[in-house]
């Protein structure tokens, strides 16, 4: 039926040989995959400064680039939308996402060691920025670059948010950009509208003054709204909630944010006497252990005192989990959740129970200094950044991801999608935009634009650092400390000076 | 009587060829290779043998282990400038470094509960199990939590744990156990949060390294010790218990060795929380080598926990090794 040769090749091979060619090409095989999976890949088409835009966009078709993120609403959007990007381009990129301090130690990993895995990271300001500024690549020069497609807007300091770019983009010294404002989380208030109006008047009995929430609300207001709020439910009201918590949690950062808000609005206190937008490598001596820094720490401590009876367990997020499921009624939080809160199906503090206000102001009879108090206000700014050991052409092909992911087209698409947070200005001058910060709302984040941006972001109000080097060892002492003075294993003499010795003892001072 | 003719003397290397199925060629070969009669050559031909294993071994253990003391006395930076020379700072520093000795009293403090109720309701739960009519089925369902990944165990305790609406909160709650603050929430009860995981998930495997030792344990002295007028629980602390000593031991070994490197779900549940007070030794290693970055300082402290390991390690063998040792030599007597 079938012809068969005389001496077929499968005879001529041995069991023994086919099992060692058999697996030297599976080795093989194996490993050249495992290389082009685990590896970027770069093609070139060379374009000049007259091409089209349409050829500058594709000069690096057919590459791949690997983006490692915070697990935000703005990636998930993009990698929602990541075929938007590939028809413009004709570049693939994979997102990989994690919560910040996985993706903090991954990139970290990444930087130091010099192997570009992930040409494209997602730089926060202190945890990532502060730490690794010197490893990311200046994009300067690809903004002035004319064979690039360059955003029409441009990437000058005023088309983004006031100090949204020296925030994320600007380390140690000027006239260098580390990374493109991404996504922002800015503190502001949230609080219960429908239960201030209703026991507003019980309050004022006893206070002498109404419980409503305005830009001149202070710490002091917090602490009484929620010392109010506490008595009543001990009095037996189990339907009131607790007035208020702090951000405490395993993520230190988040407990130093929520701190520093308070002794910044006492007068302006920061940590180091360094600019605090642009940050030093040698802070010099601390300024923990002062008057003002002994008389917050008493007034958190006591605002503990008075807030939800599990303060110590609840982080950033699992305290809006609380104040979803309506068990306190003021949180001090990022914009970016208002999105969670609006939800109605996941929320009970939604339909319109909910307002949001600026961060509190500092009480004139809690600062020592004399100087004025502030709507202290402070935020994480996600930049986009580009690994500086990644090749020349890879770097470039990255830029052209960072430029289009913070370009206004692309952050009005992830605010209407998903909750995004846009860090140009631009984007709130759509008139769709500005329709939606007030309600009823297609876009739950805007209602918090007013508070964020008008008021939080800008000065006097905005503080941002430390950025120092050793950022995250900073935030740990700090965590570490608070927490200890709030369970009352210190005073809050004790704690301030504890916190000055190890963070002179860490910038070797 | 058939008198079977003397065979003549083989040397290692021809038995080892006959036995692996080499023609007689190929043992004389081994033969030459193996140099039977003279020591020296047999020692080479073993270690000839062993030097791939050498090699593999060196390479994946040994020469960290050097670099690790090596950067215990850098300032290293990866990827940076070069590895500095720094005086012993990293190691003079740890003598101050309150953390680092907290840590330690942390983690003997989380070994200890850990392993003391792991290895209680482990053997109770063994002697129990044990001959029972269900042991097979119950033995399968016991060990689910161990085939967890710690990290899901901790996040799945995690939520069971949360104020707000973790299930067993509330149910410890309802009974006047705990009041409205979580038990991860408060630095009194948090460390006994993170040692009730520890032992949900590995109470199973003493269970079943004791379960197999039950079955060992020789029935001649069960029966004889009950001749001489023991009841159950005399016997089980004259015979049994001795007797599961070898296995406890190494139950106890593993456990020990995975306490003090298993920071996964402590990592999930309390990050080492609330004001330091879950956070053991490894824990702090963690994030002084992957959080800060200082590896040098790190490989200080994990050389400590190196040593301390071994020390450890070798204590409870002595300890162990005693009593099982008289059971064995008794068994050997009979």
């Amino acid at each position: 039926m079938f012809s068969v040769p005389k001496n077929p090749i499968y005879k001529s091979v041995s069991r023994r040989k086919f099992l060692e060619l058999g697996g030297g090409v599976a080795t093989t095989l194996g490993a050249s995959s495992l290389a082009v999976g685990l590896n970027s890949v770069i093609n070139r088409t060379p374009v000049m400064a007259q091409s089209s835009d349409d050829a500058k966009w594709k000069q690096y078709a057919g590459s791949r680039l690997v983006f490692m993120s915070e697990n935000t609403p703005p990636s998930f959007a993009i990698r929602d939308n990541l075929e938007t990007f590939y028809d413009l381009t004709g570049i693939e990129v994979e997102i990989l996402t994690d919560d910040l301090p996985v993706v903090q130690q991954k990139v970290g990993i990444d930087l130091r060691g010099g192997s570009a895995d992930f040409q494209l990271n997602y730089v926060q300001d202190k945890p990532i920025g502060s730490p690794f500024a010197d490893y990311y690549e200046d994009l300067l020069k690809y903004t002035r670059d004319d064979t690039l497609p360059l955003d029409p807007e441009g990437y000058d300091e005023d088309i983004w948010f006031e100090n949204f770019l020296k925030a994320c983009g600007v380390y140690y010294e000027p006239g260098r950009i580390v990374a493109f404002p991404y996504d922002c989380a800015v503190a502001c208030t949230f609080y219960r509208q429908d239960l201030f109006e209703k026991l507003s008047k019980d309050f004022e009995v006893e206070y002498g003054y109404p419980m409503e929430f305005t830009i001149d609300t202070t710490w002091k207001n917090v602490y009484d709204f929620a010392a109010f709020f506490k008595k009543m439910r001990e009095a037996g009201h189990k339907d009131i909630p607790y007035g208020y918590a702090q951000h405490q949690g395993s993520f230190a950062w988040t407990l130093q944010l929520d701190i520093q808000r308070m002794l910044f609005a006492h007068g302006q206190w920061t940590e180091f006497d360094i600019d605090d937008k642009l940050g030093s490598k040698t802070p010099g001596p601390t300024n923990w252990g002062d008057e003002q820094s002994v008389l917050i720490m008493e007034k958190y401590k006591e605002q503990a005192e008075v807030s939800h009876p599990d303060n110590l367990a609840n982080g950033t997020l699992e305290l809006n989990t609380v104040y979803q499921a309506g068990e306190i009624a003021m949180q001090v939080q990022y914009h970016e959740f208002a999105a969670s809160i609006e939800d109605p199906n996941t929320s009970k503090a939604a339909d319109g129970k909910t307002a949001y206000a600026p961060c509190p102001k500092g009480a004139k009879e809690w600062i020592a200094t004399g100087l004025d108090p502030v709507n202290g206000c402070n935020c994480g700014i996600g930049g986009i950044g580009i690994n500086a050991a990644a090749s020349e052409d890879l770097k470039r092909a990255a830029f052209l991801f960072a430029s289009w992911a913070t370009s206004k087209g692309t952050q009005l698409d992830v605010l209407k999608k998903l909750g995004g947070t846009p860090t140009r200005k631009s984007v709130l001058e759509v008139p769709e935009v500005k329709k939606a910060e007030q309600r009823p709302t297609t876009m739950p984040n805007a209602l918090t634009f007013h508070a964020v941006y008008d008021v939080g972001i800008r000065d006097p109000n905005f503080v941002l650092g430390p950025k120092i080097p050793e950022a995250n060892e900073y935030h740990n002492i700090v965590l570490t400390e608070v927490q200890r003075c709030v369970t009352g294993e210190t005073s809050p003499e004790e704690a301030c000076e504890e916190i000055r010795w190890q963070v002179d003892d860490m910038n070797g001072i | 009587m058939i008198e079977t003719p003397p065979r003549p003397a083989r040397s290692l290397g021809e038995a080892v060829g006959e036995t692996i199925g080499f023609t007689q060629e190929g043992a004389r070969y081994l033969k030459y290779e193996a140099g039977s009669l003279n020591p020296e050559g047999s020692r080479r031909y073993y270690f000839y043998l062993m030097l791939p294993a050498i090699f593999v071994l060196a390479c994946i253990t040994i020469y960290p282990f050097f670099w690790l003391i090596y950067m215990s006395l850098h300032s290293v930076d990866i990827g940076g400038a070069g590895d500095m020379w720094n005086d012993f700072r990293n190691w003079t520093r740890l003598t101050r470094d309150r953390k680092f000795q907290d840590g330690w009293l942390r983690l003997a403090h989380y070994s200890v509960l850990c392993i003391l109720f792991e290895v209680g309701i482990g053997v109770l739960l063994a002697v129990i199990l044990n001959n029972s009519r269900f042991e097979k089925v119950l033995v399968t369902i016991f060990l689910m939590p161990m085939m967890v990944a710690p990290i899901v165990a901790g996040l799945v305790w995690y939520y069971l744990y949360n104020s707000t609406f973790g299930w067993y909160h509330w149910l410890l709650q309802s009974a006047g156990i705990l009041g409205e603050t979580s038990i991860l929430g408060d630095r009194g009860t948090a460390m006994w949060g993170i040692v009730i995981v520890d032992i949900w998930q590995w109470t199973p495997l003493i269970a079943l390294i004791t379960l197999a030792g039950l079955k060992r344990v020789p029935r001649d002295q069960l029966e004889a010790n009950m001749v001489d007028g023991a009841g159950a629980f005399k016997n089980f602390f004259q015979v049994t218990l001795p007797n599961l000593y070898p296995f406890l031991l190494i139950a106890i070994l593993l456990r020990f060795m995975d306490n003090f490197r298993f920071i996964d779900a402590i990592l999930v549940l309390t990050g080492g929380g609330p004001a330091n007070s879950t956070k053991i030794l490894p824990l702090y290693l963690f994030d002084i080598s992957f959080q800060f970055f200082k590896l040098g300082r790190g490989a200080a402290i994990a050389l400590t926990l190196l040593i301390m390991t071994i020390v450890l390690g070798l204590i409870l063998v002595r300890v162990f090794e005693s009593p099982a040792g008289k059971v064995n030599q008794n068994e050997e007597g009979r």
